[in-house]
Parts: C-alpha cells; sequence; structure tokens
C-alpha cells in the first residue's frame, strides 16, 4: 500500500494541500501548520497509507507544496 | 542621523550585523514571514536567543510577522506575539490588520510593513493609531518622501507611543516587479504563495514571447524580461537621508552573512560619512568595490530619483565580483592561544590565498593566508584530510565553516 508522508515540522502553513485535497488536509488552528488527518506519528514524521488512486491524486499536492515536505512512498 | 536596520536569517547573520554596525535588525519565525521558505529561519524557541544577542550589543530586534493572514492563523500570531512579549523583542513588523489590532492589545510596538503600500501621509495618519514606523512603499521617489515627512512634522503625526511617526525606506537589496511584493506569479506558476512567504522567484528566469499562430519568437534585447537589478542607493544616500527617512533598511533575510556583513558595513561607514559631513564620491567607489563584491544581481537607483523602472538582470543569479568556495570547518579552539583549527574537507589552500570564517560567534572574517601552519608544521598549501590552524581572536565552533574566496568568472 502507497504510503503519504508529512515531514510536518518543515511546513510553513501555506495552506496550498488543503486547498487542493481537503477530505486529507487541515490547517492546524493550533500552530498554523498542515495536518494530515488520521496519519500516525511516526520518529517525527507522520505517515498515512492510502490507495493508489489516493496516491496518484496526492502526487500533484506533494508537487505543489513550496518547501517539498509531502512525498510518496 | 537614521536608524541602519539589517537582515537577519540566521545567527552568523546576526552577529554579522551587529559586527557590521547595525542599529538594528529584522527577523523571521519559521511561518507568517515572507521568507518562511527560505532555510535561513529562526524557531520560536530561539526567538529568545535572538533578542538576548540584541540587548547586549545594544541593537534592536524586530520580529517579521508580515504574510496574508487566514483564520487558521489566528492562534499561531496570539502565541508569537506572546513570545515576543516574553522575549523583550522591540516590535513587529506586519501589514494584516488582525495582527495591528493584536499587537494593539497586547500593547506591542508595532511597524507597517512594506506590503501595506502606504504611499501618503493620510494613510501614514491612519497607521498612527496602530504604530509607530512606516515602512513606505518602494515605489516612492525621494520627492515624495521628503513631502510625507514633512507633513508628518507639520501636522504632527504622532503614533502609538506618543512619539512623532516614524518613515523607513528600503537602501539596498532586491527589488521586485510586483508592487510592495503583492505578487501572484508563484501562486500561478507552482501553486506556491509569495504572499504567504513561498516565492519561487519565478520573475527572475529568461522569458520567451512566442507568436502562437506562426510559432515564430519575438527577439527581445533581453529575456530577464521581469527581473530587476537590486535596489543600492549608496551614491545619493545623502539625498535619502535629507528627505526625511529615519530608518534606513537593507533586503536579504534569505541571504549569507558575507553579504550581511558588507552591505551592513558599507552604509554604515555612509551614514556616518554623512553625519560627519565627509560623503565624497572617492569614498562612494570604494563602497561600491566592496558590494560588487558580494550577493547583487547588478545595481540601479530603485524609484527614488523618479525614473521609470528600467533596470533589468541580463544573467540569472548573482553578479558577484567574488564568490565563496567551501574549504572545511571548524574543528578545534584553543582558548588559551587564540588559536582556531580547521579542517580541509574539499579542495585545496595555498598562501597568499584569501580565506573566510563564518559561523555563528565569528560572524564573518576576512583573512588573508599570510601564513600557514598545517597539521602542526610551516607550510605554503593544504589539501582535503588536513588541519589547519590559524590565530583567531573569536571563538572557533565545529559548525563554522571556512571558504576560500575567489574571483567569480561566470
Amino acid at each position: 500500500m502507497p504510503k503519504l508522508v508529512q515531514y510536518r515540522h518543515r511546513c510553513i502553513g501555506c495552506a496550498v494541500c488543503c486547498a487542493m485535497q481537503p477530505r486529507y488536509w487541515r490547517m492546524s488552528r493550533k500552530d498554523g501548520k498542515a495536518t494530515l488527518l488520521n496519519a500516525d506519528l511516526k520518529k517525527s514524521v507522520y505517515v498515512l497509507g492510502v490507495s493508489n488512486q489516493v496516491a496518484e491524486e496526492m502526487v500533484e499536492v506533494a508537487e505543489a507544496c513550496p518547501v517539498r515536505i509531502i512525498k510518496i512512498f | 542621523m537614521p536608524e541602519l536596520l539589517s537582515p537577519v536569517g540566521s545567527f552568523e547573520s546576526l552577529r554579522a550585523a551587529i559586527d557590521g554596525g547595525a542599529d538594528a535588525i529584522y527577523f523571521g519565525t519559521e511561518q507568517l514571514n515572507m521568507r518562511a521558505k527560505s532555510i535561513n529561519s529562526f524557531s520560536l524557541e530561539e526567538m529568545e536567543a535572538v533578542a538576548q544577542i540584541c540587548k547586549t550589543h545594544g541593537v534592536s530586534a524586530y520580529l517579521t510577522l508580515n504574510t496574508v493572514m487566514y483564520d487558521h492563523d489566528m492562534q499561531l500570531i496570539k502565541t508569537v506575539l506572546r513570545r515576543v512579549k516574553e522575549c523583550g523583542v522591540d516590535a513587529v513588523i506586519a501589514s494584516d490588520f488582525a495582527v495591528m489590532e493584536r499587537c494593539r492589545e497586547m500593547q506591542i510596538p508595532l511597524h507597517i510593513s512594506t506590503q501595506a503600500n502606504v504611499s501618503n501621509v493620510e494613510t501614514v495618519r491612519f497607521f498612527a493609531q496602530f504604530a509607530d514606523v512606516i515602512v513606505l512603499a518602494r515605489e516612492l521617489s525621494l520627492r515624495q518622501i521628503d513631502h510625507i515627512a514633512r507633513e508628518i512634522k507639520r501636522q504632527d503625526i504622532r503614533g502609538v507611543s506618543g512619539e512623532r511617526m516614524r518613515l523607513e525606506v528600503f537602501v539596498h537589496g532586491a527589488l521586485c516587479m510586483a508592487v510592495s511584493g503583492k505578487c501572484y506569479l508563484s501562486l500561478h506558476e507552482q501553486n506556491a504563495s509569495a504572499n504567504r512567504g513561498a516565492c519561487t522567484q519565478n520573475c527572475r528566469r529568461p522569458y520567451a514571447v512566442r507568436d502562437l499562430e506562426t510559432g515564430n519568437e519575438l527577439v527581445v534585447d533581453n529575456e530577464y524580461i521581469m527581473s530587476p537589478k537590486d535596489l543600492c542607493t549608496l551614491s545619493f544616500l545623502d539625498e535619502v537621508i535629507r528627505s526625511g527617512a529615519d530608518v534606513l533598511k537593507i533586503e536579504g533575510r534569505g541571504k549569507s552573512a558575507d553579504y550581511v556583513y558588507t552591505t551592513t558595513q558599507c552604509y554604515r561607514q555612509a551614514i556616518d560619512a554623512v553625519a560627519s559631513g565627509t560623503f565624497a564620491a572617492d569614498k562612494v567607489k570604494g563602497w561600491m568595490e566592496e558590494l560588487s563584491k558580494v550577493y547583487h544581481r547588478g545595481f540601479w537607483e530603485g524609484y527614488y530619483l523618479g525614473r521609470k523602472l528600467g533596470a533589468w538582470t541580463t544573467s540569472p543569479g548573482s553578479a558577484a565580483l567574488e564568490r565563496k568556495v567551501y574549504v572545511g570547518k571548524g574543528s578545534n579552539y584553543f582558548s588559551k592561544i587564540a588559536v582556531a583549527e580547521f579542517e580541509i574537507e574539499a579542495g585545496a589552500l595555498a598562501k597568499g590565498d584569501t580565506i573566510m570564517v563564518i559561523g555563528r560567534n565569528t560572524g564573518v572574517l576576512k583573512l588573508s593566508l599570510e601564513e600557514m601552519v598545517v597539521n602542526g608544521e610551516y607550510a605554503s598549501s593544504a589539501r582535503k584530510g588536513d588541519l589547519l590552524t590559524l590565530p583567531i581572536g573569536r571563538k572557533v565552533l565545529k559548525t563554522d565553516k571556512l571558504y576560500k574566496l575567489v574571483t567569480n568568472d561566470a
């Protein structure tokens, strides 16, 4: 299963991921960074298992992130 | 005389700004500032250290909180402003009314960012209910600045603190083609919002104009049609000061410590020369030579002299006459004899080379290798794996970097 990974500590809160895929991303009102919904925190990175179709949809989001902290493995 | 305000994006640059003679520095933390994407950024935790170092050296510290703000940012704004209060940062630079209102409530001194595009005295009067300093729009001429400054005095416009409103202008550094930095190009091209601190500098690339019907490309005399040269007011700094600007700002939080050091030092000396009546062409020539050595895209005078925007870059990246080549890092420091040891990790050094040490404690040190001690013995060269020792008065840390300065042929 493909994995969606976010290096959240480097997020600058530009909100592009949330604008493109609001079902998966929320802007945190606590610290202004993007939160990957339902993701597990593993060694300071957030990881979410996704279907192949979602992984494909997220490619656009990963490319749009200006600080390149969203990866798909 | 006006205050000299320098950009700081790292502890190395902070040291460089202080050594260069800045009266004040401005910096950002992680998000909500126009250089958020820059790798050079402080964390919220580091704000205290920045403020403390500034206090120790009698330098004012201003925090930039100047992006477009969204609803989800409100809590973060509060958190950042609470840190500003706790750490004793001297003022916040902002353009969003949510930040202005919050600063007023929390009694935090506020400077209105250039993002607010303040271009007339009525707007200065409006912002006086929130702020004490206005960073004027970069598009004004000196005549317009002079008029605003005179009107502030004549109308006795006072800011929140009760003091007369002060005007800040950019004197040096990158300009962009957008009005007061309000640019949509990065967002349009790459979904990266410049107004959230994620500018991808699309304007700095070469572009072609093509006729879609015929496929023919128009011949343009310069492909860098959206990339203005950098602002440099040094040659007429006396006029800038006479116009009534109270704060002179250097752009470049994303730039390296040697840029911060050189630009700060040149403008410090120029301001002091204006103050003592010794500002003259021969001195300007010397300063311009120094400024040409560090990062720049070529220079022009900005809009201050009333000229149209007509100076464009002709090549990508920096036109600096010198460039740094990484050679090694600090490996030890012998405090009793004030000698630093560097491990050479790349390239080679020879007697007569000019080197630069950059570090959070050393700042920016430029040295000429007159005498070399390599692996404990006098030598005329050093290469990868060697240990080079140098007498340096300031403690060199393991994070210090050693560079060789070479002429930039590119």
